[in-house]
């Protein structure tokens, strides 16, 4: 009974103390979900000013942050807030500023440049922007000028669309048993290729429409042992065109964390297909595609909307072949703009530097999301 | 149905005389020997009945009571005493309903028994017809041709295979059996593209792309919407755009570069090359 | 498929729920197809296997006039018309057991898209009919089942389920 009291004395005393502790010296995460203002230093230091902008930024506080700036006469908020978050629908809208960091550039007494590395978190996966700002002392502060980006301006005009589109009726959820369905897309697995890697086992390979009306489709590979038990089961997730227009190709990419190659005696592949509404449209383009080599090897190349149709987030799925032409590996990234009409898009796709000397060829795919049109 | 029955025997000693097969919804009747009121049960896994009887007269069941396929208890419940006996009721002779499945509802030109026909009969009560029953099948093509099978159901089921045509389009696939019939509708799509060219001319500082119109080796026109793959390389460099056909041809502007080579593809199919030297 | 593979596997995987209800001696023939498509021994034993589970789910849905009992094991025709059965037998107060003693099993056909197989069973089962908690008979039935089996997402559902003369 008595050790039942000490203890409650303990705990209550404990959790006064470091509540009182919590107050006095808050955690500086704390402050910022708290709106406190003790967080930001003061813009004495060309630094210091880039930090705040960046805190004020992953805040969202808007208003703060355009205040801060040195030539916000220039522009309004509105554009400041849609430079960073997009003039149109994209993966910049909703996605939030994780972390940041500050490189100084170059500084004398009244002028500095200071590079910001944004790391923003979206919901297919991080992405990072830089901005180099120059940064202007104002008597004893100092303040940011942000390097704006305008709105891209498309130029009037009337770009004519025909594309197919496909739309599908399903079956409803009763016995259908004796009555005619629609037989599901054709798809078969034109290549495949297990590799070992760190991490684990990673089935790469491309599948094929080989119907005469669009698929959606996903790949399902289990690795079986050699005595013919299953291992393990994955299925193709994120490295995948899940719309496949009739002959058109796709890369799949199935990863099995943990899973050794010499375990494995065969592999069994399920290429799986579903009826699906899509339209033929956009076109876009992959221009001055190009194989960066080892170090820092990298695909890039710009991507051009030839439609007039806004894409909203655009998925580059890239195919890495050696020189016998088999698959190697698959790359992707996600666009972080909008992409309007005739206005190209850098891409910039990072290569496992192990496989780089590998790579001889690639093929890229473009999958689009469209919400809206140009406005 | 019945291999041997011990309780069909004690029926016939029993209390009720009772038919030995009935055909499916007939009326039929069940006379009773004796005196004084009871209970008469038909009970099976397709259906269940009962009715209050006055025993030494005949039970009617008029048309339609018992439907039902299958091997059926009769129980008469009369006081503490109980007799038992089996019927059989048997499908209708006459087919009228067919369950047709055709497969696949789509397929390529040209394809060997590249198409199934099952058919399944039943009766009005949609019990199985399983005596022999002969099954035509029909696949008539829209350019006129047809092909023809005639088949003889075992067991309530007849099957088929049918080759796709030659033309694209769709072909009708009937099944008939006494003047019933059951029709489905089976699309035959073009083949890949055969002879995939493409040309090349200026277009400002670009290249205008056009395929000539895509037709696969039987000469059907590859349907709308089919990727085409244009691929220009040039100095370790290369642009690329996967294009839908439309109104037979893909066309598409890329930018010039001269001593490129230029490339055009559909799905695994490669086409004509171009160097361009402008 | 053998016979010898056959009845050794259903040794293995359906005696043990055979064993639960009351032992039913599993006889399986040799398939005797009227169709052009072959029977990988795989699909045998699972429509066997899925059929023989079916039983199971039928005397016990019969038993306790329960139409859900059925969901998992028939489809179709056979569900509607053992669903009526059931609501007749409900409406009247009886309860019938149809305990399955042998089967012979023979798959005689297979349809070229893979999407219905059918077999024969000469099966014999005892019927017990109860009316209001009164047992009015029990009976030894030899009869000979008509069956066609279609693919559902995990197993073979019984689609037609006919006891015939032969």
């Amino acid at each position: 009974m008595n050790k039942g009291r000490v203890l409650a004395v303990f705990i209550t005393a404990a959790t006064v103390a470091l509540i009182a502790i919590g107050t006095l010296w808050p955690g500086k995460t704390a402050l910022q979900y708290s709106g406190g203002k003790n967080l930001l230093r003061t813009s004495s230091t060309p630094q210091a000013a880039v930090e705040n902008l960046g805190d004020e930024i992953r805040l969202r506080a808007w208003g703060a942050a355009y205040s801060s700036l040195g030539n916000k006469a220039e522009f309004s908020q509105s554009d400041f807030v849609h430079d960073l978050t997009g003039y149109y629908l994209s993966l910049r809208t909703y996605a939030t500023l994780e972390s940041f960091e500050v490189r100084p550039l170059h500084a004398s007494s009244d002028q500095a440049e200071v590079r910001l590395r944004m790391h923003w978190s979206s919901v297919v996966g991080p992405f990072t922007t830089t901005r180099d700002l120059q940064v202007v002392k104002n008597g004893d502060r100092w303040n940011v000028d942000w390097p704006l980006v305008r709105k891209t301006v498309v130029p009037p005009q009337v770009i004519p669309e025909n594309y197919l589109r496909w739309d599908v009726i399903y079956r409803g959820p009763g016995d259908d048993w004796g009555v005619q369905d629609v037989e599901a897309p054709h798809v078969r697995i034109v290549d495949m290729h297990p590799v070992q890697r760190a991490e684990g086992v990673v089935v790469l390979g491309e599948l094929l429409n080989e119907d005469v009306v669009p698929a959606y489709v996903s790949v399902r590979a289990t690795l079986q042992s050699k005595s013919g038990s299953p291992i393990s089961t994955e299925g193709s997730f994120d490295k995948i065109s899940h719309i496949l227009l009739p002959k058109q190709v796709t890369p799949f990419f199935v990863n099995f964390p943990n899973a050794t190659l010499s375990d494995v005696g065969s592999i069994r592949m399920e290429p799986l297909s579903g009826l699906v509404s899509a339209s033929a449209g956009p076109v876009i383009v992959i221009e001055n595609q190009q194989l960066n080599p080892a170090p820092g090897a990298t695909v890039t190349g710009q991507l051009v909307n030839q439609s007039g149709q806004v894409v909203n987030i655009a998925h580059i799925l890239e195919t890495l072949y050696d020189k016998t032409g088999q698959v190697v590996w698959v790359a992707d990234q996600y666009t972080d703009h909008a992409l309007l009409p005739l206005t190209p898009i850098p891409f910039d796709i990072h290569i496992p530097e192990d496989l780089a000397r590998k790579v001889s060829s690639e093929r890229t795919i473009v999958e689009t999301y469209s919400v809206g049109g140009v406005h | 149905m019945v291999l041997a029955s011990l309780s069909l025997a004690s029926a016939q000693d029993s209390r009720m005389s009772l038919p030995t097969t009935v055909g499916a919804g007939s009326a039929f009747s069940i006379h009773s020997t004796g005196s004084g009121k009871a209970v008469l049960y038909i009970v099976g896994p397709g259906q269940a009945l009962r009715r209050d009887v006055q025993l030494g007269e005949s039970t009617y069941f008029p048309v339609g009571s018992l439907y039902n396929a299958g091997h059926y208890l009769v129980i008469l419940v009369a006081g503490s005493s109980t007799d038992n006996g089996w019927v059989d009721v048997v499908p209708a002779n006459t087919p009228a309903n067919l369950s047709f499945l055709a497969k696949p509802s789509r397929l390529p030109i040209g394809l060997h028994n590249g198409i199934s026909g099952t058919v399944y009969i039943f009766d009005v009560y949609h019990n199985l017809i399983t005596k022999p029953t002969p099954v035509s099948f029909k696949l008539s093509n829209p350019s006129g041709s047809a092909q023809q099978r005639a088949v003889t159901a075992h067991e309530g089921v007849a099957t088929t295979e049918m080759d796709s045509s030659e033309k694209e389009g769709f072909a009708k696939f009937e099944a008939q059996v006494d003047g019933i019939s059951s029709t489905r509708v089976v699309e035959q799509v073009p083949g890949s593209p055969c002879g995939l060219t493409m040309i090349a001319r200026p277009s400002g500082k670009g290249i205008q792309l056009a395929t000539n119109p895509v037709r696969d080796c039987s000469g059907n026109a590859v349907p709308d919407g089919t990727i085409i793959t244009f691929t220009e390389s040039y100095d370790g460099a290369q642009s690329t755009a996967d294009v839908p056909l439309k109104h037979g041809v893909a066309q598409v502007e890329i930018p010039a570069h001269p001593g490129a080579t230029i490339t055009v593809a559909s799905g695994v199919v490669l086409g004509n090359e171009i160097h361009w030297q402008k | 498929m053998t016979i010898k593979a056959t009845l050794v596997l259903f040794s293995i995987l359906v005696a043990p729920g055979a064993l639960l209800a009351a032992q039913a001696v599993v006889h399986v023939q040799p398939p005797d197809l009227h169709g052009p498509r072959q029977l990988q021994d795989q699909t045998a034993t699972a429509v066997v296997r899925d059929y023989l589970e079916s039983w199971q789910s039928l005397t016990a849905a019969l038993e306790k006039n329960r139409v859900d009992l059925l969901d998992q094991d028939f489809v179709g025709t056979a569900k509607d018309k053992l669903t009526d059965t059931m609501r007749q037998q409900a409406a009247l107060g009886i309860h019938t057991r149809y305990q399955d003693r042998a089967h012979d099993i023979r798959i005689v056909f297979y349809a070229p898209d893979g999407l219905s197989v059918q077999l024969i069973d000469n099966v014999v089962y005892d019927e017990r009919v109860v009316d209001n908690k009164k047992v009015l008979t029990t009976q030894r039935a030899h009869v000979r089942y008509t069956v066609v089996l279609t693919p559902a997402e995990t197993r073979w559902r019984v689609r037609i389920f006919q006891a015939d003369p032969e």
